[in-house]
């Protein structure tokens, strides 16, 4: 087997690989998230725990064009439902 | 037209068109074809994603390794594996001689 494919067949392997790990989760609507991964499913709907949401705010009003200003929230336990996934990325493993 | 006289030896004439070529093949051709690769993968949202192809499955799902997240031609991010959940796709093109 190709040493660099680490056992992934399927996409969702790398997902089933991060189960217990800290995961970077890109939402739609210029969300990102990170968390424990506890569960998924074949929506890709997350259960996350120990969760910190990042909100990119562009202020095209006031502000000249590139100013991003960033929102930050905790929450302890969080569900996301599976279509407002863009990208999942596990914690590197060297 | 007058068959009486031989036409003259057609010089060099040019060769008949060649035969199909091997890259002709379906879209999943392509895809078996682009596993291992390095790719780009655009999302509907104009981001780009540049990385090795490790797989993909029917929903265009698809997990890269060494993976850069590039906007408007700038590295955003570097991610050692992604996945990309698939309806986000709009197309994967290949970044290296397949």
């Amino acid at each position: 087997m190709d040493p660099s494919a680490t056992g992934i067949q399927e996409p969702f392997d790398l997902i089933r690989l991060s189960l217990s790990e800290r995961v970077f989760v890109k939402l739609r609507g210029d969300r990102e998230v990170t968390g424990i991964l506890h569960a998924y499913d074949g929506h890709m709907n997350l259960i996350l725990s120990d969760v910190e949401e990042t909100i990119m705010i562009v202020d095209t009003e006031n502000a000249p064009d590139g100013t991003v200003n960033v929102a930050k929230r905790k929450m302890e336990m969080l569900f996301v439902r599976g279509d407002g996934v863009i990208l999942v990325s596990p914690p590197s493993r060297a | 037209m007058d068959e009486t006289t031989p036409p003259p030896p057609p010089e060099e004439h040019s060769p008949p068109p060649p035969p199909p070529q091997s890259h002709t093949g379906s879209p999943t051709d392509f895809l078996k074809g682009v596993v291992g690769k390095r790719v780009i993968v655009r999302l509907t949202s104009g981001v780009d994603y540049q990385g090795i192809l490790s797989c993909l499955d029917g929903y265009m799902n698809i997990a890269l390794e060494q993976t850069e997240e590039h906007v408007n031609g700038a590295i955003t991010n570097r991610y050692g594996d992604a996945f990309i959940r698939g309806n986000n796709v709009l197309y994967i093109s290949a970044a290296e001689t397949i």
